[in-house]
């Protein structure tokens, strides 16, 4: 029905839209997904034919180029066959003319009904889409915005186009009027091609089947919505996700390090990136299939998301206790992995034997795809591990600069000099003062949120791509902990780091991760996204782990004032 | 449609201009008396004379008192007794009023369509080669004061080419009857009522293109560029309409004071409308006919403010008041 085959558009020096590609079949919808200014509005644009700027590339409506089309030949086009349903609710009406007028305007000036026909079926049409008869004659500065997208629906509907284009449908409406143009937009999804381009990722889930995603004028990942939402493939997706206030979602809010710029060459999400190698600054990857599942594609020279770490069914014993059985979890860049359980569950022997400070009995240890066998530095330089008490774990006998610069010193990287320049900046980032004075405390000396901080720096100083904390902050008093998981999400954020973050505390595990995977007697119990496992847990176990979790009894209930009760009586 | 609270605004200005137009000729500096009829004329007069005229004008009361008596004859519809022409103001204004509103009329209405078509037809093309044709010819138009504009339609028409008639606003004692009369009166019409209209026209236009210009980026012309319409329709009914408004207001001020500025044009081809009269009358300082002229013009601008406003209201809908609109108060739906 409507195909785009390498559309690029160029405002100057500026390509917006770079070599966008993608076919939408009779009856199909597909959701265009991306931040502002990443090419949505210049796409609907030269789709339908009004965009300014250069262009190559065909847009095939029917087999038609419409970018080769003689202007009259496309306003023919234009509301006949392809409609849009603008962004700017607030100015994309004529403030002049009502309504009605405006909505059988398209069908008079096509010729394709008398103005007195035109006219009730304009009225026909407000009505199909929810206004009732006292609103057809009004003018927009009258109606609210909700309405005012309603009436714009209608227009759209107007000529029965065959492909509805619809630029951020329900960005500026509230969250009610929100839902009731979704399911209006859903009914006409039965009967019109659709698409929806948007940065409202539920509005997205709920209006499409396909859903691609569109980087730097690019599309970097395609596929079914569902699993696109549930399953991020790219990391760009996976960061729009991330920072959308989901209401099933419990991990705090993480950005997308950097802001959008259009690289000369090489894949365009490459400064923002924390995967990156170095094939990425010089090649733009092109949409490849995925193992994940057919139809899905992404656009990244290393496949998608990488797993940083994966663990095939990894069993340890000390003497005949089977401490851990047959445990299988993965960790993807930049992720954090919850271990739950309570003491003796084997979260601790699951981190240490992927450290290799326990014997595996069975299975396998991956890291980066590869296997793991005997730990070199190679190993330790890509994971680390912080403990639970910071104190015993930091020499005495080394100060600050010692411990955090043994790392480096082990693996010789740099001069005297240059450690301590490392070791001033990861204190810096761990957000402790880099002066010499703090360079020479030693840990005594350090209070319990200070030491925990120094144990991160070391753990950090070597950049590792994996972090697996053991109850980092189980010692510290509730107010330092924050800090410090406030730290650890904004590490990932900014080098995709990922963690595996042990704790017996769920409602801790909640706010912090991405997964959770519930360990008990040495078997994994539950493994499941964060959100899911905490509002349906599968195993009972993890049942009574929510129960018992710390919870403040006041503050619920208390959300409705207490006059309400009056008012409502009246 | 129009309120009584909206008038009231129109008669408070109506009533600070009368007691402007009033105080304002007595403060010049001279004698009317004398202004009229000379020094020597006055030396000869009878005391008797000069008494009488003296009373008929209230010159030797207060002027509080000149203010009351003027109120009260102009309520009779007497604007007082010109010196200069030896006529009632009255009679002396109305014979001039209608070829200035005819001129001015005439005018308006070939600056304000023409001004508001070019400008839209230019911003509707921005930067093409029309446009900078358009800017750049009634830029050059908009640099020379009115009465050379007039000087040398005067001498291009009148004098070289003798197609048209050199001055007045029809042919004196000519006896022209019916259909022959209207040509004669539109043959002398024509050349300072296009002078006038090349002189405002670029106001007009720059004011039109400019704001078409800014129209053309709102999202609703996308929708309408989007909707397939064709071209004219999206510019006129669409763009075009939304431009008028300051187009609208901008006549409005114009025409005002195109009534009283229309004074060198008129001069320049002895057009006998309020103009002339302003500069007869200011000459001889005769304070009744300046009086009385003035008043006009101020009911004038009042008028065409008071219509503009009534305009307004019926092309914009944003500025009717909803009922009106719907004929039924609104429900609160959806």
């Amino acid at each position: 029905m409507l195909s785009l085959k390498n559309l690029s558009v160029r405002y100057g020096k500026n390509l917006i839209l770079n070599n966008v590609s993608f076919t939408l079949h009779r009856g199909e919808s597909l959701v265009l997904i991306g931040e502002s200014g990443t090419g949505k509005t210049t796409l609907a644009k030269s789709i339908i034919g009004l965009g300014d700027g250069s262009y190559s590339g065909d847009v095939r409506y029917r087999g038609q180029n419409l970018l080769a089309m003689d202007p009259e030949e496309m306003a023919r086009i234009r509301w006949n066959r392809i409609a849009m349903v603008f962004q700017n609710v607030e100015s994309a009406l004529n403030p002049l003319f009502n309504i009605l007028e405006q909505v059988a305007e398209p069908m008079i000036e096509h010729g394709l009904h008398s103005p007195r026909e035109a006219r009730s079926k304009a009225g026909d049409l407000l009505k199909k889409v929810g206004l009732s008869t006292a609103h057809f004659l009004l003018y927009p500065h009258q109606l609210s915005g909700g309405q005012k997208q309603r009436a714009l629906i209608a227009m759209a509907l107007a000529n029965d186009p065959e492909v509805l284009i619809l630029d951020e449908p329900t960005s500026a409406l509230d969250p009610v009027t929100k839902e009731e143009i979704i399911q209006l937009l859903r009914e006409i999804r039965k009967k019109c091609t659709l698409l929806a381009l948007t940065h409202d990722l539920a509005a997205a889930s709920r209006l499409a089947d396909r859903t691609a995603v569109l980087y730097g004028g690019r599309i970097v990942e395609t596929g079914p919505t569902g699993t696109l939402l549930s399953d991020p493939g790219h990391p760009y997706t996976r960061g729009l996700i991330r920072s959308y206030p989901d209401i099933n979602g419990t991990k705090d809010l993480q950005g997308i390090p950097g802001r959008l710029s259009r690289p000369k060459r090489g894949c365009p999400f490459e400064p923002r990136c924390t995967q990156g190698i170095d094939v990425c600054k010089e090649a733009v990857p092109e949409l490849r299939e995925t193992g994940k599942e057919t139809r899905r594609m992404v656009a990244c020279h290393r496949g998608g998301i990488v797993p940083l770490l994966k663990t095939c069914e990894l069993s340890a014993a000390f003497g005949r206790v089977r401490a851990l059985n047959r445990a299988g979890i993965t960790v993807f860049e930049g992720e954090t992995v919850a271990l739950v359980g309570e003491s003796g569950s084997g979260k601790t022997t699951l981190a240490r034997t992927v450290m290799g400070l326990q014997r595996q009995c069975e299975g396998e240890v991956y890291l980066e795809g590869v296997l793991v066998g005997k730990r070199g530095r190679d190993f330790y330089r890509k994971v680390q591990m912080i403990y639970q008490n910071p104190a015993e774990s930091i020499s005495h006998r080394q100060n600050v600069l010692e411990a955090v610069s043994e790392p480096l010193e082990i693996h010789r990287i740099g001069s005297p000099a240059e450690k301590k320049e490392i070791v001033k900046r990861v204190l810096d980032e761990v957000e402790l003062p880099s002066d010499d004075e703090f360079l020479k405390i030693y840990p005594h000396h350090l209070s319990g949120g200070e030491a925990q901080r120094v144990a991160i720096a070391r753990a950090l100083v070597l950049e590792p791509k994996l972090l697996i904390a053991d109850e980092p902050t189980s010692a510290l008093d509730p107010s330092v902990q924050a800090k410090i998981l406030k730290l650890f999400l904004n590490l990932q954020e900014k080098r995709g780091l990922g963690i595996i973050f042990i704790t017996h505390d769920i409602a801790l595990a909640r706010k912090v991760s991405d997964r959770i995977v519930v360990l008990k007697d040495g078997y994994i119990i539950e493994d499941g996204p964060t959100g899911a496992v905490i509002s349906s847990p599968g195993h009972p176990y993890t049942r009574r782990l929510l129960a018992a979790a710390p919870a403040l009894p006041y503050g619920l209930g208390k959300g409705v004032p207490s006059y309400t009760d009056k008012c409502l009586s009246m | 449609m129009f309120r009584l609270r909206d008038s009231a605004n129109y008669l408070a200005a109506f009533l600070i201009i009368l007691a402007v137009n009033f105080f304002l000729p007595r403060l010049m500096p001279g004698d009317p008396l004398t202004a009229i009829y000379g020094e020597e004329a006055l030396v000869h007069m009878t005391p008797d004379a000069q008494e009488e005229l003296i009373q008929r004008f209230a010159l030797d009361r207060s002027l509080g008192e000149q203010f009351l008596e003027y109120c009260s004859a102009l309520l009779r519809g007497d604007l007082g007794y010109s010196y200069y022409f030896n006529d009632t103001v009255s009679a002396v204004v109305f014979r001039a009023v209608p070829w200035t509103l005819l001129l001015v009329g005439t005018a308006i209405l070939i600056s304000a369509l023409a001004g508001s078509i070019a400008g839209m037809e230019s911003g509707w093309r921005r930067g093409k080669r029309t446009d900078r044709a358009l800017l750049a010819g009634i830029m050059f138009l908009e640099g020379f004061p009115d009465f050379f504009i007039g000087m040398i339609m005067l001498i291009v028409f009148g004098v070289v080419l003798k197609v048209l008639p050199l001055a007045g606003a029809m042919t004196p004692y000519a006896g022209y009857t019916g259909l022959a009369l209207v040509q004669d009166i539109l043959r002398h019409l024509i050349l300072p009522a296009s002078s006038l209209a090349l002189v405002n026209l670029g106001g007009t236009f720059l004011l039109a293109r400019n704001t078409m210009v800014s129209i053309l980026g709102e999202s609703y012309i996308f929708t309408a560029r989007a909707k397939g319409l064709r071209e004219r329709v999206v510019s006129y009914r669409h763009a075009g309409r939304n431009s008028l408004f300051p187009v609208i207001t901008h006549i409005g001020i114009q025409f005002g004071r195109m009534v009283t500025g229309a004074l060198f044009i008129e001069t320049v081809f002895s057009y006998p409308g309020l103009g002339l009269l302003i500069q007869k009358g200011l000459q001889a300082r005769d304070y009744p006919l300046l009086q009385g002229v003035f008043l006009v013009v101020t009911v004038t601008v009042l008028v065409t403010n008071l219509f503009v406003e009534v305009l307004y209201k019926k092309i914009d809908p944003r500025l009717r008041p909803c009922i009106s609109t719907t004929g039924r108060k609104l429900e609160t739906t959806v």
